[in-house]
């Protein structure tokens, strides 16, 4: 070996040693440029349609219906004393018994409130896709992929992320909650898109029925034979159009899902899911297998969805109930990740924005109490709060009062993307709404 | 007489006719055959993607030869939109029909006693065409190299398949 070609070698091995510990999973060559404030965080969509006035402005039936009785039925999250009477949101006949709270310390205490934010959509999905993707997307259809990136597909692509780490956990099939993982863009899409699951009806009924049972396959040598054989079919179907892409859940990361779901039907079956102490309801259940979730996988992104409140279309009563319990679920989370998933603890933000708020007028229909209900289409349905806590976020802060909003829902995007290092990726990607922000450069 | 010679010139021209349709052009008769071609295209010309419960119902019919319960599918329909990586929901939901009694699957020795009729059967049980040559091939490659290639697998790999999402 010559000279020159002993240059050329070594000055290649030492690129290449370089170059390589930062080839990242997706095939991106380098990680993100931004310096992450926490390695992990909770999304909480906030839970299907909420007033200021029974939330933040703490106005229980007093600005609903003429009832002088105000307090605050969310005081795990917001500082506040519970209303002295007419309780009709807890547990037992009645609703008389309010849950206890779970926090020592609201997260108000332990981070940033947004008393008063704008939504972008009166609709649940239009809420939705705006809390996930940035922007209001006019032309996004129900029942129909988001037109736009998702948060989870500018992780993924621009951070590296893999599949298994990105996760959206819905309460139900409905309102079109399973579209919501990725987005149609040509530029990001299904290979970006994060794992769902609407747990209480994978490790429900159904699931229990359909999924439970499945045969164990040994990796090397039954399913590498499998997919070997499925490649060679896949490879001979001279299919004209565009057929399915999968996720981008490599074989190690399906078979740790598949892990999961086994552990999941066997606590499920023993009753030791880690569901918060009450669980009487289908948002309270979700978040008790988010709580597994988080735990087996230790997800980047863990997006988790709520709509109980959603019943105040008819019944007020219901809507008290089901706000209260909101506030227990999240309180359930923050306290599982503190004391249970040490991995996330000290190192995650938790975010709460509601995707809408309701009406300020009421509809015709009266609850059992002869309380009225409410729906959400007026100006009223977009005004929200917005709340975060944790890592890096300041405490005891809070912005913004009923007179002076501040922060928009689709703000939450860069937020996150900030959080995980991928804002400046995020912003220049072009595609959030105009005057969307980083809810930390409105601190 | 006259009576007479009228009815030899009758019978003449008789005989004479006759003989003409009897040894007038007789038309070439041509007998057209085809041989046995398979029309099928080579996928089936499949563009038309099935949905949850078409997969399910003709995936049990395919494992079980029977069908499924409209609630039943139903229930599988929404087992998979439970799950956001639909490959790995169809893996799960195939994986538990494997381990259900009553599943048609040949034995190991079937399958090696005629390797061809098996290879061919399969095609059409689960892709409704018959193999390729080069399809054929190379399934019979795979099946008498690797030992751990079961009929159950492979019956796993045409469930999975691209071609057997669409029809």
């Amino acid at each position: 070996m010559d000279r020159r070609n002993f240059i050329k070698r070594t000055g290649a091995a030492a690129a290449g040693l370089f170059a390589a510990p930062y080839i990242l999973p997706s095939g991106r060559l380098f990680a993100a440029s931004g310096a992450q404030l926490a390695e992990h965080v909770v999304f909480v969509l906030f839970a299907g349609g909420v007033r200021q006035q029974e939330s933040v402005l703490q106005r229980y039936l007093g600005d609903s219906q003429s009832d002088p009785t105000e307090g605050n039925i969310m005081y795990n999250m917001l500082d506040g004393t519970p209303p002295p009477e007419k309780i009709v949101y807890g547990t037992g006949l009645g609703g008389i018994s309010p849950i206890q709270p779970i926090l020592g310390q609201t997260l108000q205490q332990q981070g940033t409130l947004f008393r008063e934010m704008r939504a972008v959509s009166a609709g649940h999905y239009g809420g939705l896709n705006s809390l996930l993707q940035g922007n209001t997307a006019a032309t996004q259809g129900l029942q129909q992929k988001p037109l736009n990136p998702t948060i989870f597909e500018y992780l993924r692509r621009h951070g590296g992320i893999p599949a298994s780490k990105t996760w959206f956990v819905g309460n139900s099939l409905g309102n079109s909650v399973p579209l919501l993982n990725y987005s149609i863009h040509p530029n990001y899409g299904a290979q970006y898109g994060a794992n769902f699951f609407a747990p209480n009806v994978t490790f429900g009924p159904a699931g229990d029925q359909y999924l439970s049972d499945a045969k164990v396959y040994h990796p090397q040598d039954q399913l590498a034979p499998i997919y070997e054989m499925k490649s060679f079919l896949d490879n001979s179907f001279e299919h004209l159009g565009s057929v399915p892409t999968s996720i981008g859940n490599t074989p190690e990361e399906k078979q740790d899902i598949k892990a999961f779901m086994s552990e999941m039907f066997t606590k499920t079956h023993n009753g030791t899911i880690a569901h918060p102490p009450v669980q009487d309801s289908g948002d309270l259940t979700t978040v008790g297998y988010a709580c597994e979730v988080m735990k087996w996988f230790k997800p980047a992104l863990t997006v988790v969805n709520m709509s109980g409140v959603d019943g105040c279309h008819s019944s007020f009563t219901g809507y008290l109930a089901a706000l209260h319990r909101a506030d227990h679920a999240v309180a359930h989370m923050w306290d599982h990740i503190q004391n249970h998933i040490p991995e996330m603890a000290g190192n995650t933000v938790i975010i709460a924005i509601p995707e809408c708020g309701r009406n300020s007028t009421p509809n015709a229909i009266r609850d059992q109490n002869d309380w009225y209900s409410f729906d959400h289409s007026d100006s009223n349905s977009l005004r929200v709060f917005g709340m975060m806590a944790g890592a890096n976020v300041p405490s005891n802060l809070s912005i913004g009062s009923e007179d002076n909003q501040v922060g928009i829902v689709t703000d939450v995007v860069p937020t996150i993307a900030e959080i995980l290092g991928v804002k400046n990726e995020v912003l220049s990607a072009g595609f959030l709404e105009p005057g969307t922000q980083s809810l930390f450069d409105r601190i | 007489m006259q009576l007479n010679t009228t009815s030899i010139l009758r019978s003449t021209a008789m005989l004479l006719l006759v003989a003409v349709l009897a040894t007038g052009c007789k038309k070439d008769l041509f007998l057209y055959e085809l041989d046995t071609v398979d029309l099928d295209l080579h996928d089936g010309d499949k563009d038309r993607e099935k949905s949850n419960q078409e997969y399910a119902a003709i995936l049990h019919a395919n494992l079980f030869q029977t069908a499924l319960s409209p609630n039943d599918l139903y229930k599988i329909d929404q087992c998979i939109q439970s799950i956001g990586d639909k490959q790995l929901a169809r893996e799960v939901i195939i994986s538990n029909f494997m381990n259900k009694p009553g599943v048609q699957i040949p034995t190991a020795d079937e399958m090696n006693a005629d390797v061809n009729a098996f290879i061919i059967a399969t095609y059409n049980r689960f892709l409704v065409r018959n193999p390729t040559e080069a399809e054929k091939t190379w399934f019979r490659n795979k099946i008498t190299a690797d030992p751990n290639v079961t009929p159950e697998l492979i019956y796993f790999s045409f469930a999975l398949s691209e071609e057997y999402l669409f029809y």
